[in-house]
């Protein structure tokens, strides 16, 4: 007996070693970089984390726990960010007396519209802070509209062809981007009301503490939802849909739900993006940002696990930034063999896929089995069977 | 004692074959009705076409007063028809609890109740206690927390069953649950089927070792080629030649 709970407390020591692990080579890159970069870096690092946090969170609630594969993340980020960049600003533009309707859009107008809506949000915290919200709120309806029109023809399609469809569905977004001029000016990045000019010197850091905030709201709300009688319909769905539906699950609709959701949250990682950068340029949407390495942040971490999200975002983020900084002094010798290491970003995601594939199929952090039912009730019902 | 569920020629065709050919049956209240009949002879597909699982190629489906012919499976739960599969569907994301949870319901399962555990927590406490007892009916209470990918065979059976019973359904139709099950707890899962009947459910039955399903039927139907050859009281059919033939000419195949 003695042996058998010694090897379980093992097992359960190994795990944790493993989060603890990750957790250690994290900090250790983070100050390596905060010694030979400084602050900044760190702080991008961070942005970087959150964002793609709460966006890689929304795809493992789509993908991870309901099982829908979701190739075209990209669409709902994008739709956030030109909710963001569109809606927002108009609006106070036409209370500014502005040009608001197309025209807000084209360049010569929006470089000097754009600057005094700010001047004016900087002038009042109240009229900064009902920006930014403002400014999520419509981020996550564009987007749960978004999800919920996609799933529409695309929901009762089974795996490979849903992906496929949802994979056009991206790149559709992102090409309507890139030519509706009128709405966020096409392929001329169109600017973005600050709502965070208010904090002048310290903007960079306190734009790191609200989004690490909303990311973190975004993780506990997600926790509570994919562990209760919702988060066991969509692992129902995933596991066996034909098992789902006899137990009573209408699939369309929890499906459909799913979708929704994710889609707003990530179209609110979209927005905050947005306001983080300062303008939308449809062409920094790309496929490969916004729904290939957010697959691999969750592949890496552990699909329908989102601390293993979380930490395989971390990871992944700092070690994309070290490449993009160091490729060339580090890496430049490949240009001798004909390889130039501006590819190794994308060399990187295709490495750790593969790499998570083969040796953690699991991810960092395997998805925990057990009961919705708090642990407390659960002890409680067993202890009334004896 | 009244008709719950009515099939009416229900017929289905799969490129050509005739999996179910004209299929009537009749099944009574808080009945124990058997459906036998050698391998491919369409019990699972008559099944199906009852269940939402398939749509019939023509023919009616009736439950009690409403024709639910080519509802969806989720539908046809909702107004109180569950069924089991053959080969067993665990959700292996989740523990073997919560796969008997699963099959049941629960208010927490919209996303706007998810979110506030106090909403569904004390449902889910008395399903909890209610998939306990099943579960020990079964002979699975011990393994409730091991995910349920790592039961063996038989055991998946078994957790078969348990989500069928636990759905609070007033028909249940099993699709082979004794099959690859030892002899006793086989008894013991039928006991517990005629135990649950004796509280008003209605089971529709599809088994093949009739020599332990037949002393708990009220009424069988046996299938041959898609067709119902026979029916009747158990004595009835299971001495009628054309059921005796069938079992001695192909059960041997069929072994
Ligand atoms: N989805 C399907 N597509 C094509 N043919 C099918 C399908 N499902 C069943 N069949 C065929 O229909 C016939 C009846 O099959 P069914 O599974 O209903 O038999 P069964 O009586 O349940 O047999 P068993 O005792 O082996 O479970 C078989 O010939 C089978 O091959
Ligand atoms: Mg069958």
């Amino acid at each position: 007996m003695t042996t058998k709970n010694g090897m379980i407390t093992k097992i359960k020591d190994y795990m944790l070693l493993r989060e603890v692990m990750v957790i250690l080579v994290i900090l250790a890159l983070l100050t390596f970089l905060f010694t030979s970069r400084g602050v900044p870096i760190i702080l991008t690092i961070f942005i970087d984390f959150a964002i793609f946090a709460i966006i890689t969170m929304s795809l493992n609630l789509e993908t991870g726990y309901t099982g829908i594969p979701q190739f075209g993340r990209v669409a709902a980020v994008i739709v956030g960010a030109f909710a963001v960049g569109s809606i927002p600003g108009r609006i106070m533009a036409r209370f500014m007396g502005f040009p608001w309707g197309i025209e807000y859009a084209s360049d010569t107008v929006n470089f000097k519209v754009v600057p005094q809506i700010t001047a004016l949000l900087a002038s009042n915290w109240l009229l900064s802070l009902g920006f930014l919200v403002l400014s999520l709120t419509v981020a996550a309806l564009s987007g749960a509209a978004i999800g919920w029109l996609i799933s529409r023809p695309a929901i009762r399609l089974k795996e490979a062809y849903l992906g496929i469809s949802l994979l056009a569905f991206g790149d559709f977004f992102m090409w309507v981007g890139h030519n509706w001029k009128g709405m966020v000016g096409g392929s001329v990045p169109v600017n973005v009301p600050d709502p965070f000019r208010i904090f002048a010197g310290n903007r960079f850091t306190i734009i790191v503490l609200v989004i690490f905030t909303i990311a973190f709201l975004v993780f506990v709300f997600l926790n509570k939802l994919t562990k209760s009688p919702f988060g066991r319909s969509l692992r129902m769905i995933r596991d066996n849909d034909m098992a789902a539906a006899a137990a009573g699950k209408n699939i369309v609709t929890v499906r459909t739900r799913s979708l929704v959701i994710g889609s707003a949250l990530a179209a609110i990682g979209g927005g905050l993006y947005v306001l983080y950068v300062g303008s939308v340029a449809s062409i920094g949407f790309s496929r490969l940002t916004f729904t290939f390495w957010p697959w691999a942040f969750m592949m890496l971490g552990g699909i329908g696990s989102n601390i293993g999200v979380l930490l395989g975002v971390f990871l992944l983020c700092i070690l994309r930034t070290m490449i993009v900084i160091f490729r060339s002094q580090w890496f430049g010798f490949l240009l001798v063999v004909g390889i130039d290491p501006l590819w190794l970003e994308f060399t990187l995601m295709g490495a750790v896929i593969i790499g998570v594939i083969l040796f953690l199929p699991y991810g960092l952090v395997p998805e925990k089995i057990e009961p919705m039912l708090p642990a407390n009730r659960v002890k409680r019902v067993l202890a009334g069977r004896q | 004692m009244s008709n719950i569920l009515v099939t009416e020629n229900v017929t289905k065709k799969f490129e050509g074959l005739v999996a179910v050919n004209k299929a009537n049956i009749v099944v009574k209240e808080n009945s124990f009705t058997l459906l036998i009949g050698p391998n491919g002879s369409g019990k699972t597909t008559l099944i199906n076409c009852c269940t939402g699982i398939l749509k019939p190629t023509s023919g009616r489906v009736m439950l009690g007063d409403t024709d639910i012919t080519g509802w969806k499976p989720h539908q046809i739960y909702d107004v109180g028809f569950v069924r089991t599969f053959q080969i067993p569907l665990p959700f292996i994301g989740l523990t073997v609890l919560d796969n008997v949870l699963g099959a049941m319901r629960n208010i927490g399962e919209s996303p706007v109740k998810a979110i506030s555990k106090r909403t569904w927590v004390e449902e889910e406490e008395k399903n909890m206690i209610h998939a306990m007892e099943i579960l020990a009916k079964v002979g699975l209470d011990k393994h409730w927390n091991l995910p349920s990918g790592a039961l063996g065979a038989a055991q998946l059976k078994l957790l078969e069953v348990a989500k069928g019973l636990s759905s609070g359904a007033k028909i249940i139709a099993l699709d082979e649950p004794i099959g690859g099950v030892d002899p006793a707890s086989a008894h013991e899962i039928l006991s517990h089927v005629a135990e649950l009947k004796s509280e008003g459910l209605t089971f529709l039955v599809v088994e093949h070792r009739i020599d332990i399903a037949a002393p708990f039927a009220d009424y069988i139907y046996a299938m041959d080629l898609g067709t119902i050859i026979s029916e009747g009281p158990p004595e009835q059919v299971l001495n009628d030649p054309k059921v005796i033939e069938v079992y001695i000419g192909k059960g041997v195949e069929a072994c």
